[in-house]
């Protein structure tokens, strides 16, 4: 007898019943171990929309990513890191509706985003404490990275804010694109500063593509004294630019519960 | 930028359900007890679970889950060897002679002196013949496989099958 087919032979004949058994006993344990270390599942397509494609993927907790597709590349990235905290379902028909939330809310309607977010792929303690605090943000108001770094405790945090923007893995619903320099320049955006002017087009800011800055008709509103001015009131060269939002006009600031400046009249 | 092709991996379950009869196999061939077989199964697929995130989703996952299967089969056997060292002298590399007393698991009753005796000599061969040994003829893997499996080039698979083999043959 050949010793290839000796070696065959060891182990004998495996029983069909005894394989049977010994699986259906194991998978009620694996069962049983695997609820304890299982990731939690993630609806996961490409939708399109306004802005570009987008991957997208919603858990039961809410939108938990909105990436803009730049190439393939990218693609397989993303799913990679998407893999470390969720157990990815190829599901088109579940996040579809991302795509007509994202159509709906640049044709100008509020409520068109949902409010369940998931921010589970935010990795640090940090990044999560500016997303909250950026999601107080409204819509047709700005902050500058600066004030945001100062309400997310870290006053001299700035470029931190930047980079912590920079990873937001739900833009557009953790609204990321409301943050501009503080010097009134728009400053960078994750998906490129094209998309970041459209949303703030949307959002009632007149915005030129080629200046790279927010016009000067907005008016910026102080958080603790909740009045608001125009930029060439001369209270804006002391006032403490850790506290301001900039608003798109004075509609959306007395929106925020602000009064007008009785210095520079903003209307 | 229309037409990219989303590739998202398999859910767990379904690679669990193609691939749960073949390793539990590959276990009961490679391992003489079947609470042992049955043992390293779930461990076997625990800690896939855990690295599967880590798997390139283009990658196969049937050599990778052999590789899981055989790495922990491995330490089993080195675990065993240095518990057992501690007892008798009695090791992984312990006398046929030995060996079949051992080996009187309910898998053996069916298994001829012959096919004990292989299992014996096939048990003395240094880890890595012994483990594509076992991925070649209890797997049924092939070398492309095998390399993927054993984390090493098509090259070396080979050679350590046919080293074996030579072990094997020159004994018998």
């Amino acid at each position: 007898m050949k010793i290839e087919n000796l070696i065959g032979s060891v182990g004998g004949d495996l029983k069909d019943e005894l394989v049977e058994e010994l699986l259906h006993r194991s998978r009620r344990k694996i069962d049983r171990a695997l609820k304890r270390i299982r990731r939690p599942e993630a609806a996961v397509g490409i939708v399109k929309s306004p802005l570009g494609d987008l991957l997208v993927a919603t858990s039961a907790r809410g939108v938990a990513l909105a990436h803009y597709l730049h190439d393939d590349s990218d693609l397989t990235v993303t799913i990679a890191k998407l893999r470390s905290d969720f157990d990815p379902v190829d599901d088109q028909r579940a996040v579809a509706e991302v795509g007509n939330e994202v159509r709906r809310y640049l044709a100008g309607d509020l409520e068109a985003l949902r409010q369940n977010i998931d921010l589970t792929l935010v990795g640090h303690s940090f990044q999560k404490r500016v997303l909250g605090k950026l999601q107080a943000v409204p819509r047709g108001a700005v902050i500058s990275y600066q004030a945001l770094a100062a309400a997310s405790g870290a006053p001299n945090g700035a470029r931190a804010v930047g980079n912590a923007l920079h990873s937001n893995p739900v833009p557009i619903y953790v609204p990321c694109h409301r943050v501009i320099s503080s010097d009134g320049r728009i400053g960078g955006y994750g998906g490129g500063v094209a998309r970041k002017i459209q949303l703030l087009r949307s959002e009632g800011f007149d915005l030129d593509n080629s200046q790279g800055r927010i016009p000067d008709n907005i008016v910026w509103g102080h958080k603790g004294t909740k009045i608001y001015c125009r930029r060439s009131c001369r209270t804006t060269a002391h006032v403490d630019r850790t506290r301001i939002f900039f608003f798109a006009d004075p509609k959306q600031a007395r929106r925020a519960g602000m009064r007008p400046c009785k210095i520079c009249r903003p209307g | 930028m229309a037409h990219k092709k989303l590739h998202v991996p398999l859910p767990f379950e379904t690679i669990m359900q193609r691939h749960e009869r073949e390793i539990m196999r590959y276990l009961l061939r490679v391992l003489s007890d079947p609470e042992d077989a049955a043992d390293l199964f779930q461990e076997t697929w625990l800690r896939a679970y855990r690295a599967y995130p880590r798997l390139e989703p283009e990658s196969d996952v049937r050599p990778w889950l052999y590789a899981t299967a055989s790495n922990l089969c491995r330490n089993r056997a080195r675990d065993g060897a240095r518990r057992s060292r501690v007892i008798v002298l009695d090791t992984e590399e312990s006398t046929a002679a030995n060996a079949i007393g051992r080996h009187h698991g309910s898998l053996h009753e069916n298994e001829g002196y012959a096919a004990v005796h292989i299992r014996e000599m096939i048990s003395v061969l240094p880890t890595k013949q012994r483990q594509a040994l076992h991925l070649r003829y209890f797997a049924g893997l092939d070398y492309a496989e095998m390399a993927t499996a054993m984390d090493c080039t098509e090259e070396s698979a080979r050679a350590n099958v046919s080293q074996a083999m030579k072990k094997l043959k020159a004994r018998w």
